[in-house]
């Protein structure tokens, strides 16, 4: 379990290289968010994001990404919502580990 | 009702990726623009072209990698890039290297494209 | 009014002063600022090069006074804050240069 330390006051992991598979459970947990493997597809496919354009992406790259590499069935929003429900670019990249997506206007 | 026309925003980018913040200022108003689906041009010119260069790696000096950031912006809908043909020609780069697919442009079209838009912002 | 005021904010030497020499359509007006004022002396080469840009040249009062140029700057039009801000009402855009 990593401390309370290791997070932002909004749950986001401070330092990229603490993120484990494991961190990723803890903070879905606090999330209320239990994950499947579709969930953890969505997290592999945003790390990949991060290593490729080096930052979380919006709503509107991340679904257009998902489209490009998982085909058009996933790469909808309504899809993302129904995994990470409210703010999936933004809940996602929490759980991926990754910094708050920035242009999130 | 008929809406508004949407402005049509140029962003002419001249200065080196990390001389300065201007290349991050001039992302962001980039995609702030796409955010609130604002038709957006970007145009490299000068040192802007030198954001263009393939194989930054900023890892150690701890910064954004503009050239990644740059590689993202057809995602977030934003695919009019355009770049001052002299200025690669000073520097003697490949476009096709690039991180985003830029149409090189002459003097001349240059000058155009400033007439066919109507907000420009220099960077 | 199709014209495009430039503002010009860096010395003769520099980049975005070619470029915005190069770029600018002749009937534009170019407003010089800061270092840019230097473009301006009377019989150099920079000087030369604003006269055959086919722009409207004009220095901000206050910067050429501070550069020590006012004297040596013939034949452009000197102008200042409220003639900038009236410059910005007769062009339908406005581009920086630095």
């Amino acid at each position: 379990m990593l401390a309370p330390a290791a997070f932002d006051p909004e749950g986001f992991l401070r330092n990229l290289e603490d993120w484990t598979p494991d961190a990723a459970r803890q903070i879905a947990a606090a999330e209320q968010i239990t994950l499947t493997a579709a969930h953890w597809e969505i997290i592999e496919l945003l790390r990949d994001y991060y290593r490729e354009f080096d930052s979380s992406p919006a709503m509107r790259p991340l679904v257009k990404y998902c489209a490009a590499r998982l085909g058009a069935d996933k790469g909808r929003s309504i899809y993302l919502m129904s995994l990470f429900p409210g703010s999936p670019a933004k809940l996602g990249s929490k759980i991926a580990g990754l910094p708050k997506p920035d242009n999130c206007l | 009702m008929v809406a508004a026309a949407p402005k049509r925003l140029l962003l002419l980018i001249r200065h080196s990726p990390y001389g300065s913040s201007l290349a991050r200022a001039s992302l962001d108003v980039a995609l702030a623009a796409a955010a609130f689906d604002q038709p957006v041009t970007l145009l490299f010119a000068g040192d802007g072209v030198l954001q263009l260069l393939p194989e930054q790696d900023t890892h150690a000096r701890g910064v954004k990698n503009i050239g990644r950031l740059l590689a993202s912006l057809p995602l977030y809908g934003i695919e009019q890039v355009y770049v001052d043909a002299q200025a690669v020609a000073h520097y003697q780069f490949a476009l096709d290297t690039a991180p985003l697919k830029a149409v090189p442009l002459d003097s001349g079209q240059i000058s155009e494209m400033f007439r066919n838009h109507d907000q420009l912002l220099g960077f | 009014m199709n014209v495009i005021l430039h503002t010009l904010n860096a010395s003769p030497a520099s980049s975005a002063c070619s470029d915005c020499l190069r770029l600018l359509a002749s009937g534009d007006a170019l407003l010089l600022l800061g270092d840019g004022v230097y473009a301006a002396l009377a019989g150099s080469a920079d000087r030369a090069r604003l006269d055959a840009s086919g722009a409207a040249v004009y220095v901000l009062d206050t910067d050429a006074a501070a550069a020590g140029v006012l004297s040596r700057v013939d034949g452009v039009t000197i102008i200042d804050i409220d003639g900038f801000v009236a410059l910005t009402e007769q062009c339908s855009r406005q581009l920086a240069w630095y």
